[in-house]
């Protein structure tokens, strides 16, 4: 069976039931840190029965410094799975600051990644005026990142379409319509449906987070929806002050499903979509996470979910409070009525969990990758140079942390697993922030099936 | 051409001598000087410095708030001499740079060019 097909799996259930993942590979930065090195791609021994489990295996510099690599893509996955031609050998590493591409071969030596091609950001900026890279999805053979400016760093920028060999398509879009601000995307090929969501433009959330900018709409609140094979904007949901800042979006993985979830970062909140009998599309917010009170600050302390993502079994879906400290894990077998099932805290501001597994934590839960079978959640601690820099100064000289949370899939519940802690505070040029994580085999973040 | 001398005051008084039509890092870094950088078009702040003396042309920056500008900050990938300047450079002089926002609010004349209010209305 495995023979006659291409890269990823039939169905989400024979995602789940692969394989253990062993290798894992996080980006991770210099950028920003005051150490003139390259950013870089590390290998994670996620073993247990290895002699390196826990540890940094490889890692594999950037041509230059100043990148900036932040999130990551394949360029296949299992929308590819009925064509043997194709296969899931590369990771694209796009540089937020630098707007070049780094194309990794991860499939001749997986332990050892090696830099197959740059695409250089100036190259995109002549050929598609478009900057500050983001998301990247393959689609079928080809591949689309976001990018949230033009070659000057003004919103919304676009979409960039690349082929399967890495050139420069142009932009994939016909029309942004009247989106103010890019960001995340995910598409529900079954329902011809893509969602889109607003951070910022790059000149304005690549200097850090001037929080009096959201007042004057220079941050996103709205949400996109898209006639995928038109490749046009169709409808938008503004979410006021429900929605300040929504990032991550995330479907089902089930293709026939019409539901799906945003994490809006500031608001701290969760936004739910779906279509309904009459087939329009419906938004509600289904978790709300309460700002704190810091005693020493003058205004409330929002948690900032910067991240969300969905287990493969569609069950769960996991966020961060990345100033609050926490991780939660919640039900969401009644996508409209979400039940909290685990919540683990690792560092944050609240003071809770300063130290995990013996390691000083600056920072707080940021980016997150789940196994396949749903069990080991992989949490990083950094989320971009400059916002580390204002809210957890202390990373520059501790680094970032990636840690592992043991989930239980069938009754619910986190706990930190006591045996893996990477350490990126130690690493040899010095302290550096590790961000997205993926699997060789793909993961929970980067598969759709058409 | 007219030249200008840079002095850095954090690499021992080090000099080195400019043109005023080309950005300071890209003269610098051509110098020899290990600097930081990033987007290299004056919309993030990875290269910021901080200018002591002197004045520079740094019109093409749009990721500094008025509050970083009136600290002494200077973005080196879009900044010109047009002064002899003496310049505070890497992350050792961006104490000013950073700011928790929930802690120190920016008043309305603090805020970014394009949507700063004068002080005194």
């Amino acid at each position: 069976m495995k023979d006659c097909c291409g890269p990823g799996y039939s169905s989400p259930q024979e995602a789940i039931e692969a394989p253990r993942e062993k290798l894992l590979y996080t980006i991770a930065i210099y950028t920003g840190t005051g150490i003139q090195k390259p950013d870089y791609l590390a290998t994670v021994d996620v073993d247990p029965d290895s002699p390196t489990y826990s540890q940094v295996i490889h890692r594999l510099e950037m041509p230059g410094i100043g990148d900036e690599l932040h999130h990551m893509g394949w360029n296949a996955c299992s929308s590819c799975h009925d064509d043997s031609s194709m296969s899931r050998k590369y990771l694209i590493l796009p540089g937020v600051r630098s707007n070049n591409l780094h194309i990794v071969d991860t499939a001749t030596d997986p332990r050892a990644p090696r830099l197959h091609k740059v695409i250089e950001g100036a190259e995109i900026k002549a050929k598609a005026d478009l900057s500050g890279p983001h998301t990247v999805h393959c689609l079928g053979s080809e591949i689309i990142i976001s990018f949230l400016g033009n070659a000057k760093g003004e919103a919304p920028g676009g979409y960039l379409q690349l082929d399967k060999d890495f050139n420069i398509i142009g932009r994939w879009e016909n029309s942004m319509g009247d989106i103010k601000f890019g960001y995340d995307f995910w598409y529900q090929p079954r329902h011809n449906i893509m969602v889109s969501s607003e951070w910022a433009a790059p000149n304005t959330f690549m200097p850090g987070f001037d929080l009096e900018e959201v007042g004057y709409l220079k941050y996103g609140r709205e949400l996109h929806f898209w006639d995928f094979e038109k490749k046009v904007p169709v409808e938008s949901f503004y979410l006021g002050e429900d929605g300040l800042l929504p990032l991550e979006v995330k479907f089902h993985h089930n293709p026939d499903s019409t539901h799906g979830f945003c994490g809006a970062a500031l608001s701290t909140n969760v936004i739910h979509w779906w279509k309904n009998e009459e087939g329009k599309w419906q938004w509600e917010k289904i978790i709300d996470v309460e700002n704190e009170i810091h005693p020493e600050w003058p205004i409330p302390l929002p948690g900032v979910m910067s991240a969300i993502l969905i287990s493969m079994d569609d069950k769960y879906l996991y966020l961060n409070n990345w100033l609050h400290g926490d991780m939660r894990q919640y039900d969401i077998s009644d996508p409209h009525n979400p039940k909290l099932t685990g919540q683990v805290f690792m560092g944050g501001l609240l003071g809770k969990a300063p130290q995990v597994n013996g390691v000083d934590v600056a920072g707080g839960p940021q980016m997150f990758q789940l196994s396949l079978d749903g069990k080991r959640l992989y949490v990083t601690t950094s989320l971009f140079s400059t916002w580390d820099n204002q809210f957890y100064p202390d990373i520059r000289t501790k680094g970032g942390v990636m840690v592992q949370i043991d989930c239980d899939p069938v009754n619910g519940g986190m706990k930190i697993n006591p045996d893996f802690i990477v350490d990126f505070g130690q690493e040899p040029n010095g302290p550096s922030r590790c961000h997205e994580a993926r699997y060789p085999g793909g993961d929970c973040t980067s598969d759709i099936w058409l | 051409m007219t030249e200008y001398r840079v002095t850095l005051s954090n690499r021992g008084g080090a000099a080195y001598m400019v043109n005023g039509r080309r950005p300071l890092l890209e003269q610098l870094r051509d110098q020899g000087v290990d600097l930081p950088y990033g987007c290299e078009y004056g919309g993030c702040i990875t290269c910021a410095a901080k200018l002591v003396e002197g004045h520079v042309d740094q019109r093409r920056q749009v990721a500094l708030n008025n509050r970083q500008i009136e600290n002494g900050y200077v973005i080196l990938c879009v900044a010109r001499a047009v002064t002899d300047i003496t310049l505070e450079i890497g992350v050792e002089s961006h104490d000013k740079l950073y700011r928790n926002p929930f802690l120190d609010p920016l008043k309305p004349h603090e805020l970014k060019a394009d949507i700063a209010t004068p002080e005194d209305v």
